[in-house]
């Protein structure tokens, strides 16, 4: 009896959980659920005009536009590279979260100086 | 470790970040954040049935620009049926890490307090419940200390080009006997190479104890993500030279993103093999002090995790254990929640 007290009470539980999951991913983005949950694998090879590792090196021969794009696509090959090697990709939080949260990583997954900061750049946009 | 952190914040000094990008991103101060997960999972481990609650809340301080406290908690409540057959709960709560990081340059961050063990790849990346794609942790888990009270420096950085980045960890742990954040004397390190255009990870770990009967620990790990399929091969192998013995896991996790099914793609599909061995010539008395660490042991496991979100997870596993004598089904099901909130304003230039 106890154990099916035990059950009902995980099941019921669990129920309550999928729902709350469920209402609140109703809520969610679809369009931004789809970019964000891509797989690491969809990632595309480095552009040809990829900029530097490290942004403050840039060349400013570089339309700024063109080089906005090529610093966002670095920045997401070095996201997935990075980051999508042991979790999802979470959401973009506001600026002031996502320096704390690189820099947590940074610490904790060795990430380089110059990774850092083109995801940091990336996450931001 | 000083010494080489002051040399090396030399070299730093001549890249200073004066482009307009590193200006933006310098503008943007830290903000102190709460997060951590919180999990709800039911376990049947040999017909015994299990259901435990848990949260986890990790806080992150920074502190000007080089500076991060991270202090990492957890309470459970494990519910399983007693000897007089009520289902009664244990709590247990202890202090993961509390550490301070200092970000001397590029090259170097030295850390300070109670950390994780810098040994291989699952004590320190994969370990967090919202993180493992298997809630089963591997048999490679108990072979060496996990959690360290002292100093470390570690850091990452390109190796001449960007495609070879090598990371490194050197630690030393004082002893403490607090029955909560307990950590042996020992010292150690691991070193990393990593191919971000392969998505390809190699690196070996040592540990030494300095106590008792000093054991040293080394290991090897791997990790491959490729870049024609939503796939990720791990794999770890550890072996220490006291009575632990050796083990090895080999994982795969393959996420269904391909698929034209929109419902399917949130879908990840899990499998690992890993083995046990014991040390040779252990005697009776310490076979059965040792426990499931005393018996070679083979196990299997398969399971699911499917995305609602990126921050809600539902997961489902089952494990066949082979243990002389005593074979063991392993299930495993619940949910996973990671939250994050700031401690402060969290807009831009605040």
């Amino acid at each position: 009896m106890k154990i099916r007290s035990a059950t009902s009470a995980t099941l019921l539980t669990i129920a309550m959980f999928l729902a709350l999951a469920a209402a609140a991913n109703a809520g969610s983005n679809n369009s931004k659920d789809s970019a964000k949950d891509a797989p690491a694998a969809t990632a595309s090879a480095a552009p040809a005009n990829a900029p530097s590792a490290n942004p403050a090196s840039a060349t400013t021969a570089t339309a700024p536009a063109a080089q906005d794009e090529d610093f966002h696509l670095e920045g997401e090959r070095r996201f997935r590279s990075n980051c999508g090697r042991c979790h999802a990709a979470p959401v973009k939080f506001p600026p002031r979260m996502m320096a704390t949260i690189v820099r947590h990583m940074r610490v904790r997954a060795a990430i380089t100086n110059q990774d850092m900061r083109l995801i940091l750049r990336y996450m931001t946009e | 470790m000083l010494l080489m952190a002051g040399s090396l914040q030399a070299q730093d000094v001549s890249n200073p970040g004066t482009s307009a990008v590193d200006v933006n991103l310098d503008q943007i101060k830290p903000v102190p954040i709460l997060t951590g997960s919180t999990a709800y999972f039911s376990r049947v481990t040999g017909g015994t049935y299990q259901d435990t609650p848990s949260v986890s809340p990790l806080l992150l301080l920074p502190m000007g620009d080089k500076w991060l406290l991270e202090a990492k908690g957890s309470y459970s409540d494990s519910f399983a049926k007693n000897a007089a057959g009520d289902f009664t709960g244990t709590n247990s709560y202890g202090l993961g890490y509390a550490q301070i990081d200092y970000i001397a340059n590029r090259f170097v961050t030295l850390t300070a307090g109670r950390f994780i063990t810098p040994f291989n790849i699952y004590g320190e990346r994969l370990a967090p419940n919202w993180i493992r794609p298997l809630q089963v942790a591997p048999l490679t888990s108990p072979l060496t200390s996990g959690s360290a009270l002292g100093g470390m420096m570690r850091g990452g950085f390109p190796a001449g080009t960007e495609n070879l980045n090598v990371t490194y960890a050197l630690y030393f742990s004082a002893n403490n006997t607090h029955h909560l954040l307990a950590t042996d004397r020992s010292t150690g390190g691991r070193v990393s190479f990593f191919l971000p255009q392969q998505r390809l990870e190699i690196g070996a770990s040592f540990q030494q104890v300095l106590q008792l009967d000093r054991p040293h620990a080394a290991g090897v790990f791997l990790e491959w993500q490729p870049n024609h399929a939503p796939l990720t091969l791990r794999s770890e192998y550890a072996r220490t030279s006291g009575t632990k013995g050796s083990s090895y896991w080999i994982e795969s996790v393959y996420r269904l993103s391909q698929i034209p099914i929109s419902t399917l793609r949130r879908l990840e599909l899990v499998g690992r093999g890993e083995q046990f061995f014991t040390a040779d010539d252990l005697s009776a008395s310490t076979i059965k002090k040792l426990g499931a660490l005393g018996k070679d042991t083979q196990e299997g496991d398969f399971g699911l995790n499917y995305y609602f979100r990126t921050d809600v997870r539902a997961s489902a596993s089952y494990g066949r254990q082979f243990v002389l004598g005593k074979d063991a089904n392993i299930w495993s099901f619940g949910m996973t929640y990671r939250f994050v909130m700031p401690l402060g304003p969290s807009g831009r230039n605040m």
